[in-house]
């Protein structure tokens, strides 16, 4: 048990920094995901607190001792591999109790252990099996008895499920998650699936060219994103973002669309300040002719998602999809009124791209 | 044509060929070794088994069986055990790509050159009056050894030649294979709490076992065929301290007594034995590699 603290982490392979200046408080217990898209510095991240890659500058701290030089043996923590990285050649029970081993446990402590770990994890019927022997999903089962058995102080997972079909992914991210429930391990998550990181974690860290973009719980991070780069990870389907100018009376107007805006939210817009608006699918609706903060669209294209429909439609030329569950009633060349709340939109600055929450 | 025809067909002629020149030539020595043919006369005679039972009643027969059989432990232990170590060695403190081929290289010349240019520079080497080996063990007040002349270090010295050769050689190739190792097991073993050379001990080289298996038959092969090297550097002496089958086999049949037919029975019981021993060699090793 152990919380983290990374301070001005700088990583550079070469001249070109990959991680520049990173900042990062992990209280004990908390199950953190690190979110991003590819390359953004995850991976790397999450191998330096392993002590997998050196610091190029900054500090570590686990549990409130500083790991930058020790070697990962040494840091009290447990990784979970994408790759599973398991020992090939040894059988499943070899490969949960390596670590114990090494750490010169003797036997009759290492038993106990394993049987309990074993069982926690369904794992028993399989210990004397090779893990080329077992299924994608069991080798992962293996991968994460081997990290528990160490107790460790940190648990570290890196994409440890997309290597998994769907189904199996569900399932395991839900034990993973309960597993986490139950020994409160701190835990550092990697993942690039944002469905995955809003369901499993209790904070997001989104990360993006090897800095923080932001950080927050899953809802947090879904009804305030901090920028337009957020905002478009995050949910699906992706927002829409629509280049509006503010009119008087918190009315922003783009064409034929005009929208008024939340003055609790955004009291600092001015008339004439250009903003960028940002309009969620999933809370905009069918709605009748003379709803307020409707908008009037042609159907391109209704896509059937089983429950609700992705209806895309085109507005002044431009696309605009929206979320709904009566889809089926309208079809390709339909005009169609949609509308959302004035609480429900978010907007942007254009130029940097900051939401202008509060501003 | 099918796929199936055409692999006949193209394997054919060459296995034809090679069918030919062993069953020719192992035909022939069946033959010579049934008579009592030596190179001083052109009489012959049918013996028999004479040939065969006088082998088990030989014994200086037993003596080159006993060497033939040490030689083959001495250099085929020597030269894996050489490669593991220094492969190990040179992956763990070796980084930089350009300095691991040059080592590469340079571990590459000894196997090319000719194993009688070889022996050659290494009995001259060995020289306990010239030889480099004998200054060197001159400044730390031993020697002068007899290397190749004492009968308790002759075979020993002859086996380093063939381990620098072939230890080098290999210690190439199982650098390589280490090198294609996932890395992720090794990190998985760091964070394991393995030290370093447990990771090696536990991790890498047991997911080499295959190859290193396969290694030491080719090695083992190999080693059989070791005839040139010893002859150079020391005729089978002194006395018979390094004299194995095939040197034994050439002495009797061409050297001294031009007995072919005796050691015609010989090479065939060196055939029988090396493929006795092989069979079950390989079999144990794809069990033990499984
Ligand atoms: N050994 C290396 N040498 C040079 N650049 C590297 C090295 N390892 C990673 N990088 C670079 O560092 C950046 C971050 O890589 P990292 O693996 O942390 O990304 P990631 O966020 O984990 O991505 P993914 O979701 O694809 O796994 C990438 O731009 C990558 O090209
Ligand atoms: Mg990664």
């Amino acid at each position: 048990m152990a919380n983290i603290t990374c301070s001005s982490i700088v990583k550079s392979y070469g001249d070109y920094p990959v991680i520049d200046g990173l900042n990062l408080d992990i209280p004990d217990h908390e199950f953190v995901v690190f979110l991003g898209p590819s390359g953004c510095g995850k991976s790397t991240m999450l191998r330096m607190i392993a002590g997998l890659e050196t610091v190029t500058g900054g500090r570590i701290e686990i549990g409130g001792t500083d790991v930058t030089d020790l070697p990962p043996g040494d840091r009290g923590v447990a990784m979970v591999f994408q790759s599973y990285a398991l020992y090939p050649h040894m059988s499943v029970a070899d490969n949960i109790t390596f670590g114990l081993r090494r750490q010169g446990l003797p036997k009759a402590e290492i038993a106990p252990r394993l049987t309990q770990v074993a069982d926690m994890l369904g794992l028993a019927p399989f210990l004397d099996r090779r893990p080329k022997n077992l299924s994608g999903g069991q080798q992962q089962r293996v991968a994460m008895a081997r990290a528990m058995i160490k107790t460790p102080k940190v648990f570290l997972f890196d994409e440890p499920l997309s290597n998994l079909d769907a189904k199996l992914r569900e399932k395991l991210r839900t034990e993973i998650r309960k597993m986490h429930l139950q020994l409160k391990t701190t835990t550092i998550f990697v993942t690039h699936d944002q469905l995955e990181a809003m369901t499993i974690a209790d904070r997001i860290v989104l990360m993006r060219d090897g800095a923080i973009e932001q950080m927050g719980t899953p809802d947090e991070i879904f009804e305030r994103p901090a920028s337009h780069f957020v905002a478009d990870f995050i949910g699906t389907p992706a927002m829409n973002f629509i280049d509006a100018t503010i009119e008087p009376g918190h009315v922003a107007r783009s064409g034929s669309i005009a929208l008024s805006l939340s003055r609790d939210l955004f009291p600092g817009l001015r008339p004439g300040q250009k903003v960028e608006l940002g309009l969620r699918p999933a809370s905009m609706d069918l709605v009748e002719p003379g709803a307020p903060n409707a908008i009037a669209g042609r159907v391109v294209l209704v896509e059937n998602m089983g429950a609700e429909g992705q209806v895309i439609t085109e507005v002044d030329g431009r696309e605009i999809s929206f979320v709904t569950a009566q889809f089926r009633r309208v079809k390709p060349g339909d005009a169609v009124r949609f509308a959302l709340r004035p609480d429900q939109i978010h907007a942007f600055d254009p130029v940097s791209g900051r939401s202008l929450l509060g501003a | 044509m099918t796929r199936n025809t055409f692999v006949r067909l193209t394997l054919v002629p060459a296995i034809a060929l090679l069918a030919t020149l062993a069953l020719v030539s192992i035909g022939g020595a069946i033959w010579f070794a049934l008579s009592n043919r030596t190179l001083r006369s052109p009489d012959y005679d049918f013996v028999g088994a004479y040939n065969f039972l006088r082998l088990l009643r030989d014994s200086r027969f037993f003596n080159a069986l006993e060497i033939s059989a040490l030689w083959e432990v001495i250099t085929v232990s020597g030269t894996l055990g050489l490669a593991v170590l220094l492969s190990v060695l040179i992956y763990e403190t070796v980084q930089k790509p350009l300095w691991r081929n040059l080592i590469c290289f340079a571990f590459l010349v000894p196997v090319l050159l000719p194993r009688v240019a070889a022996a050659f520079i290494w009995r001259f080497m060995y020289s306990p009056s010239l030889g480099v080996i004998n200054y060197l063990c001159g400044l730390l007040g031993i020697g002068p050894v007899e290397f190749l002349a004492d009968p308790s270090l002759a075979l020993m010295s002859v086996a380093v030649v063939d381990i620098w050769q072939w230890g080098l050689f290999f210690t190439v190739i199982v650098l390589k294979l280490m090198e294609t190792l996932p890395r992720d097991p090794i990190e998985a073993a760091m964070l394991d709490n393995a030290r370093r050379w447990e990771i090696h001990a536990y991790v890498t080289l047991p997911m080499l076992k295959g190859p290193l298996i396969s290694l030491a038959l080719v090695k083992a092969v190999e080693s059989l065929r070791s005839f040139d090297l010893i002859f150079v550097m020391t005729g089978g002496g002194p006395g018979k301290a390094t004299e194995t089958l095939d040197l034994y086999a050439y002495q009797m049949g061409i050297n001294m007594g031009g007995r072919i037919s005796y050691a015609s029975a010989m090479s065939l019981l060196l055939l029988l034995v090396t493929t006795i021993a092989f069979t079950i060699i390989w079999k144990a090793g794809k069990k033990w590699a499984a």
